[in-house]
């Protein structure tokens, strides 16, 4: 079998490898300097105020073509949400009064809940520690 | 002509024949990859106990014949899914925790809607997680709660902790929590106060939209995506790359949006004036100093952390009252620190041995 420095796969590997931590150490270098804060800001301030301003432009088109506009489908999304939570309410209401009432309580397939007594494993039959440095 | 050194030219046909086999799979594999929609995630059983807004609380189904008295409660970060902590059976950390015999809750968030805008830092330290907290009392039974925070959500139960010091909490575990901002440095120069202007973006866009979230996570390390792209294609033929690269890819990309003012008061408050390393955070006007916790605390952080380096980090276990304290530094990065092949080796058995003599 051929070792690593012979294997042009291993090598390329290798290479995709070494370029990604050479441009991602240059592009880091790059980023801490004021000036790159500055040009990405600016340019990010321009962005944000023109997808602003395009998300307005479209709701408005599709008002006029009879379609549901995004905030309108976000609406009714939201009203979705809020008979969900409503449900989950009950739900949760009622699995407490089954459980007040003695019956196996809810959330769990009708299965009643494992005691809280566990102990932890004796100190001998734990592992040293987890950490692999 | 010479073969160059270490070049075992009679195993060349079963290379050839090798790297023929992976091509045909790669196009076989390739297509399949476009056309199906990767494994479930998150699939672990469990029962939403409250649903508000952004808010989501959770309770998973108990997978142990007996559970320790003290139950978890995780508090996810608010710019991710808690998804990470349950990607698929076997490289669960919700999973391992509930085999382990931990009783585990999860406040996760869902994207904030346009009118959850205004959501403050104090809606999510004051309101959010001490009504979730006070949700796992009620139905677990218990007064006390063990809270499990990754990332900022870490953040957010060192805030939680450092206001309500005398309880509920009885543990707390930090994953990767920063404390220095400045120390983040690349997002401090990205939000740098000469230059980015917070209010007018918050004031324009209402909440901070995930695409720019995820920009500012993938710029730490421009050159990552195109060359984990390429070992993809490289690594098409083996199924259980594809379906790790699946899984980690579908939740790094799957971003959520931040309310505006709670990210307004992250931008001024921490990685501008710094305040929870100065010592001087408030929220809601009561002062949030971690010096005043004193519970039991973990903190986990990873060696290779590029988002939340060390040196942001480092200063929480210093910092603390608390006299059971302890730090531990893991090979790994910032989503291989919690969940993954190495996550499962190293910090969950880590956790557990912590944990476990702490939840009775």
């Amino acid at each position: 079998m051929a070792d690593k420095g012979s294997d042009p796969l291993a090598l390329w590997q290798q290479m995709i490898g070494e370029m990604e931590k050479g441009f991602n150490a240059f592009a880091n270098k790059t980023m801490t300097s004021p000036e790159f804060s500055k040009v990405m800001n600016q340019a990010g301030g321009v962005t944000a105020g023109a997808q602003k301003q395009f998300g307005e432009l479209i709701e408005k088109y599709l008002i006029n073509m009879n379609l549901p506009s995004r905030a309108q489908m976000v609406g009714m999304a939201e009203r979705l949400q809020t008979i969900e939570a409503q449900l989950n309410e009950i739900k949760a209401m009622l699995g407490r009064m089954s459980a007040e009432a003695g019956a196996p309580t809810g959330g769990l397939g009708g299965a009643p809940r494992p005691p809280r007594s566990k102990r932890p494993p004796a100190p001998q039959q734990q592992s040293p520690s987890g950490e692999q440095k | 002509m010479n073969a160059p050194a270490g070049l075992d030219l009679a195993s060349m046909p079963e290379r050839i024949q090798a790297e023929v086999q992976r091509a045909i799979q790669r196009g076989i594999k390739g297509v399949e990859y476009f056309s199906s929609s990767g494994p479930t995630l998150g699939s672990t059983p469990k029962d939403v106990l409250a649903a508000r807004g952004t808010m989501n609380l959770y309770h998973y189904r108990p997978l142990a014949d007996e559970v320790y008295r003290v139950p978890v409660l995780i508090v996810m970060a608010t710019t991710n899914r808690g998804y990470i902590l349950d990607m698929v059976p076997g490289q669960s950390f919700i999973e391992f925790l509930l085999k382990r015999g931990y009783d585990v809750y999860m406040l996760d968030w869902t994207a904030p809607r346009p009118e959850e805008k205004g959501l403050r830092m104090e809606d999510y330290v004051l309101d959010f997680i001490p009504d979730c907290i006070r949700r796992v009392q009620q139905d677990s039974g218990e007064q006390d709660v063990t809270v499990i925070g990754y990332c900022f959500g870490g953040v957010l139960s060192l805030l939680y902790g450092s206001i309500f010091n005398d309880g509920p909490m009885k543990n707390l575990i930090c994953f990767t929590t920063p404390i220095d901002f400045h120390e983040m440095k690349l997002f401090a120069n990205f939000s740098d106060r000469r230059y980015f202007d917070v209010d007018r973006l918050v004031d324009a866009v209402g909440n901070v939209p995930p695409e720019m979230i995820l920009t500012s996570f993938e710029m730490l390390r421009p050159a990552s995506r195109a060359a984990s792209q390429i070992q993809l294609w490289e690594n098409i033929w083996n199924d259980e790359y594809v379906k790790s690269y699946r899984m980690f890819d579908r939740w790094a990309t799957d971003t959520l949006p931040l309310a505006g003012e709670y990210f307004r008061t992250i931008t001024k408050d921490l990685m501008w004036d710094n305040k929870l390393f100065n010592g001087t955070m408030t929220v809601g006007g009561q002062k949030a100093d971690i010096t005043n916790i004193k519970v039991p605390i973990l903190h986990a952080v990873a060696e290779h952390d590029h988002i939340v380096p060390y040196d942001a980090a480092k200063h929480l276990i210093p910092r603390v009252a608390s006299s059971d304290k302890e730090e531990v530094m893991l090979k790994g990065g910032h989503v291989s620190l919690v969940a993954g092949a190495n996550a499962v080796r190293r910090l969950w058995p880590k956790l557990d041995n912590w944990l476990a003599g702490r939840s009775i």
